[in-house]
Parts: structure tokens; C-alpha cells; sequence
């Protein structure tokens, strides 16, 4: 049985023009990820990580190659298909949370339902569902300064995960965080897996890569290795993952 | 529906951003407060010279011509003396007019025992009670007798006679005017303050004769006021009074006139000119304010995106499209422009009301500023957001998040 893939890249190139100058920084990249994998991204500074997370994310578009998501080629859509896609099938994690400042937890978590098509009827239960899920049901009314970076962390997962998206883009999640909140974040990242989440890591850490079940090793624009974690812990493969093995 | 849900966001947006909201609205409260205050100052001064002009017991068919040179109310030379009993007789006997009063008029103490105030003194003939339309309410006006024999007599408008007399009977009395005693033989009936303060009963009048020999001892005339058959004979008789005066006053062909014309057409051509020449200054006053306004906007809301980059990059990361984010940028420009221009009428009307209450400048309050002034924010708020609100939309959102 093949688990259906939810990422298909193949042979994505991006070039940076700055004032004539042309910048390399994508050289042919494949990668397919199945639903339910659980891939960390990892590689120096200058690699080409963030530009793969910014295609990865429907952010901006690769010089030459395909990009299917859960079955859509990215490359031929608008912008206003791009929000859609980015609205409904991927759910972003950012190493500086980048929550709305002065606006509660609730309200952050809620954000991503204003640019939905049409509002779910559920909206509000949905919202404490998310923020329940990442142990932050009783601080629903607080605003980012009352939070502390470990909480600010969980509400940008809760907020990832309000439109139940396809995948979970994680760009340095715990990249300001102590290490006992960057271990709780890890932990919820593991704990979504379990539960059959998608979720890609970009990371330059590796403890935090050897969370994941297979790693991407990227240097100078390229995937120099792709391998299966030794040290994942069986009892993190997500059931999805179990059965197709 | 998504356009109410990102008025909610830009609402939502301008909470947060308290202090760039303030700053923002600054700019167009200013504007619209001056606007405010420059059309009620505006409506004021119009209705104030309308009042006078009413009370100047025009009508139509009548005309005056006041000594010396200049246009309307407003005389070149104080001392001109040309103007003569002889004139009024010639205008009398021309064509098509129907009566002239001669006047002359001074301001002066008037004084009943420890009583005294300073009125305008007349000095009119008999006709002038018919020519003005105006009745007596007690006693009778001057008669052609008091006229004839220059009698020492007085016809008190409303305001003297109550400060004078206060609640008592005035007829009958001897009062001081100057160093000579007149006695009141008629009461003016009251008209009244106008709107914007003018009082018009306050005036004495007493006979011309009188006036030239006995208290003003001078034989020029301030004005004649002419009242012709018929408003379209104005025109003509004007014409003709012009030849009648030029000749009377040795004029040569080369000089300029040494009287002029007060006439109800010409009052209202002057009030027109006035109130478009203050229209001219209104629309260019508000023009620029709300030009600095709107700039303000601008530029806050251009500062403000910088600051809120990572918003907007978050915003687009989870669904927003770009015309979400003009939406959202041009509703906060709109709001901040619209809450700018109530500030500002409310401010506009706090000091109209304040211009006149303190008796400074004539103001009357209409709707017009108001409406205005929500056209004109939500004008500002659109042309002034538009850029700000493009240039957000347009920013790359993985440019945004770095």
C-alpha cells in the first residue's frame, strides 16, 4: 500500500536577480513527502532552507520545475489561489511566532478563519479545540506580552492547525526558546505526528532534526542527503506511517 | 462576507495602533474644523448683511444717494458738504419720483435729567415716515408744521426711549440733545435686535429744518433717499439725479462723482461679490488643509506598514489575498478620516458656537459644513489610503516574515 503524497517538488531551481546580479540558490531539488511524514530540513546558514521553505510554503514561486501539493500544481496559480491554498492546506510555525500583537490568544488562533472563504459555523468551538490541544485552553484571553516564548509557541501551533491543513511548516520553531519549552514544543510537534499531521522542520539544530523521521541534509542549494532517523523512536511513527509499512 | 470581516480587521487595527490613529486623525480634524467655522463665519456675515439691508427699508422702486464719493455704505471723505437741500428739491421735480427725503444725521448724547445715552440723531423731512413704512406707536410723527416752523420736537426710537425713560411715558417730556431741548411727540413702534445685533430702534429723529439751523447748525445733507413709481424706473432716475448733482456741484466732466448710490440691487450684487470672493477663500483654505491632512494620513499609514510588516506577512501567510490587505489598509484610512472629520466638526461647531456666544464674528451653524465634511473625509481617506494600502498588498510575503 502507498501512502498518498501530499509534497511532490521535482528539479525546483530558484534564482534571485538583484540589481543584474543573478544569485543561484535553488539547483534542481526533489523531494516528495507522503502524508503523515515527519521531515526535518536541515543545513548551514546560506544552504537555501528559507527559500525551500518560502516554495514549500506557497510564498514565492520557484524559477523552473513542478511543485504539487496535495495534487495542485503551484507553479500555475494566481495569487489569489495561492492565499487560498496557504489558507486551507498549510499551517506555519515561525522561530519569531509573529502573532498579532495586543490581540488574545483566542483571537490570533482565530486569524486565519477570517481569510477562509466562507467561516465555519463552529468557529469559536474550533478555536478553544486548537488551543486545548496545545494545553493553553485557560489562557484563551491573554495577549502575546502576557505570554511567555513556550506559550506565544503553542498558540502559533494552535494557530497552524485551525484549518486543519495538509501540512505544518515549521521554520526554527524552537529557534527562541529555552531548551525546556524548545523540548515541549518538539514534544507537541511529536505528539501531531502520532496523530497523523504532516509536518516539515527547518532546522540548523540537530537535536531538534532527530525528532523527525527522516532527515534532508542541504548544502549550496541541494539535497546532499536524504536518510531514514535511526534514533526515531518506533513508538513516534505516525499510525499512517505504521501501516503503510 | 469578506469585506465586513476585514472592516472588522482594519477596526481591530486601529485599536491597536492608538497613537498612529490620534496622530492620523489630527491632520483632517484641523481641516475639517476650519472648514467648519469658515462657513458658518461665512452664512453669518451673509445673513447679517441681508438683515441690514432688510432693515434699511429698501423696497424695489426706491434708491439713495448718500454725499461723497465711494460705493455703498462705505464713503471715501467724511467731510464732503456738497450735497444741499437744492438737490432734493431738483430730484423732486423730476419724472416718475414720488417722494425724497433729505436727511441729516449725526451721532449724539441724548439726556433726560440723570438719564443719557448716545443715539443717532436725524434729521429728516415729514416724508420719511411714508418713504420707511415705519409706524408710531404713540403720539404722532413730525408734521410739515413742525417742519415749517423748525420746532424743537422729537420722535424716540424704541431703545433711547426705554433707556430714557424706562417703563414711564416719555410723550409730553423734555429731553437734551446737545445743548438743545427737544420734546417728544411720538413713540417708533419696535423692530427689534436683528440676528446679528444691528439695533435699528435705536435712532431719534427730528425735523430737517430743525437739524440744520438749531442743532447741527450745517446746511449739507447726509443722504436723500428717492422712491420712484415703479422699480423698473430706478434705473433712470438714477441716471438722471447723477446729471442733476454733477450740474448742482460744478462738477467737471473729468471729475469724479462726490456722492454715491445705495441701492438694493447694489447691496445684493455686493453681497454676492463678497460671499463668492469668501466662497473663492473657503474652498482654497479647506482645499490645502485637507491636503495636509490627507498627506498625514499618508505618510502615518506608509510609517505604520513598516512597522507592522510582519502583520501583513502573517496575514498572507494564512490566507489573506491581497486585495484583503488594500481592504483592510484603505478601511483604516477611511475610519481614521472619518473619526478625524467628527472630531472635527464637533470641534468646527464648539467654536462657531463659541465666535458668536463671545459676540467675536457673526457665525451661523448650518448642515452644509457637516455634510461636507463626511464627503470630504471619506474623499481624503480613499484618494490619501489608496498608496499606503497598494503598497501593503504588494509586499512579498516571505520578504515580510525575514
Amino acid at each position: 500500500m502507498t501512502v498518498p503524497k501530499v509534497i511532490d517538488i521535482e528539479s525546483i531551481y530558484k534564482t534571485y536577480k538583484n540589481e543584474g546580479l543573478e544569485t543561484e540558490v535553488l539547483k534542481g531539488i526533489s523531494i516528495s513527502v507522503g502524508e503523515g511524514d515527519y521531515i526535518s530540513i536541515v543545513g548551514p546558514s546560506g544552504a537555501g532552507k528559507s527559500t525551500l521553505m518560502t516554495i514549500l510554503g506557497c510564498l514565492g514561486q520557484a524559477t523552473s520545475g513542478t511543485y504539487l501539493l496535495d495534487g495542485e500544481e503551484v507553479g500555475e496559480l494566481n495569487d489569489r489561489q495561492l492565499s487560498r491554498i496557504r489558507n486551507e492546506k498549510i499551517g506555519f510555525v515561525f522561530q519569531a511566532f509573529h502573532l498579532l500583537p495586543g490581540v488574545s490568544a483566542f483571537d490570533n488562533v482565530m486569524m486565519p478563519l477570517v481569510y477562509c472563504n466562507k467561516t465555519p459555523g463552529d468557529a469559536e468551538e474550533r478555536v478553544e479545540r486548537s488551543l486545548n490541544r496545545v494545553g493553553l485552553g485557560h489562557r484563551m484571553g491573554h495577549t502575546p506580552g502576557q505570554l511567555s516564548g513556550g506559550e506565544q509557541q503553542r498558540v502559533t501551533i494552535a494557530r497552524s492547525l485551525i484549518n486543519d491543513p495538509k501540512i505544518i511548516l515549521a521554520d526554527e520553531p524552537t529557534g527562541n526558546l529555552d531548551s525546556k519549552n524548545g523540548a515541549e514544543i518538539m514534544a507537541t510537534f511529536d505528539g501531531l505526528n502520532r496523530e497523523g499531521r504532516t509536518i516539515i522542520i527547518i532546522t540548523h539544530d540537530l537535536a531538534v532534526a532527530e525528532h523527525a523521521r527522516r532527515i534532508l541534509t542541504l548544502r549550496d542549494g541541494q539535497i546532499v542527503s536524504d536518510k531514514i532517523n535511526e534514533t526515531f523512536q518506533e513508538s513516534r511513527t505516525s499510525p499512517a506511517r505504521a501501516t503503510a509499512e | 462576507m469578506r469585506l465586513f470581516r476585514n472592516l472588522a480587521q482594519a477596526l481591530r487595527g486601529l485599536r491597536l495602533n492608538k497613537a498612529n490613529t490620534f496622530l492620523m486623525t489630527l491632520g483632517v480634524m484641523i481641516g475639517i474644523a476650519s472648514l467648519t467655522v469658515i462657513v458658518s463665519i461665512g452664512e453669518g456675515t451673509k445673513s447679517k448683511v441681508l438683515n441690514r439691508i432688510t432693515n434699511l427699508g429698501f423696497g424695489p422702486e426706491s434708491f439713495s444717494v448718500m454725499s461723497g464719493a465711494g460705493r455703498l455704505f462705505f464713503g471715501r471723505s467724511r467731510n464732503t458738504t456738497s450735497m444741499t437741500l437744492q438737490d432734493a428739491d431738483d430730484i423732486r421735480a423730476m419724472p416718475h419720483v414720488t417722494i425724497v427725503v433729505p436727511r441729516q444725521r449725526k451721532r449724539m448724547r441724548i439726556i433726560n435729567k440723570k438719564e443719557f445715552t448716545t443715539t443717532r440723531v436725524y434729521g429728516v423731512s415729514p416724508e420719511w415716515q411714508v418713504a420707511r413704512g415705519w409706524t408710531v406707536v404713540d403720539g404722532a410723527f413730525l408734521s410739515d408744521m413742525d417742519m415749517d416752523r423748525k420746532r424743537k420736537v422729537i420722535v424716540l426710537g424704541a431703545t433711547p426711549a426705554y433707556k430714557l425713560f424706562g417703563e414711564k411715558d416719555p410723550l409730553g417730556k423734555k429731553i437734551r440733545v446737545g445743548q438743545v431741548f427737544f420734546e417728544v411727540v411720538g413713540l417708533l413702534e419696535k423692530k427689534g435686535l436683528t440676528e446679528s445685533g444691528y439695533d435699528p430702534d435705536d435712532r431719534a429723529l427730528i425735523p430737517l429744518s430743525t437739524s440744520m439751523s438749531r442743532l447741527f447748525r450745517q446746511t449739507h445733507l447726509h443722504s436723500i433717499k428717492v422712491v420712484t413709481t415703479h422699480p423698473g424706473r430706478v434705473k433712470d432716475t438714477m441716471a438722471g439725479v447723477t446729471q442733476i448733482l454733477r450740474r448742482n456741484h460744478g462738477l467737471s466732466p473729468l471729475a469724479d462723482d462726490d456722492f454715491r448710490f445705495v441701492t438694493p440691487e447694489g447691496i445684493m450684487q455686493w453681497v454676492t461679490e463678497s460671499e463668492q470672493a469668501l466662497n473663492r477663500m473657503l474652498f482654497l483654505i479647506s482645499t490645502v488643509s485637507l491636503l495636509v491632512g490627507g498627506i498625514v494620513i499618508m505618510n502615518i499609514l506608509l510609517v505604520s506598514i513598516r512597522e507592522r510588516i510582519h502583520e501583513i506577512g502573517v496575514r498572507r501567510c494564512f490566507g489573506a489575498r491581497r486585495s484583503d490587505i488594500t481592504q483592510q489598509f484603505l478601511f483604516e484610512s477611511i475610519f481614521v478620516s472619518l473619526l478625524g472629520g467628527a472630531m472635527g466638526a464637533m470641534l468646527g461647531w464648539t467654536l462657531s458656537t463659541g465666535l458668536k456666544r463671545f459676540d467675536l464674528l457673526p457665525t451661523k451653524i448650518t448642515w452644509d459644513p457637516f455634510i461636507l465634511a463626511f464627503l470630504f473625509s471619506v474623499i481624503v481617506g480613499l484618494v490619501f489610503g489608496i498608496h499606503p494600502a497598494r503598497k501593503a498588498a504588494c509586499l512579498n510575503p516571505d520578504e515580510t516574515l525575514r
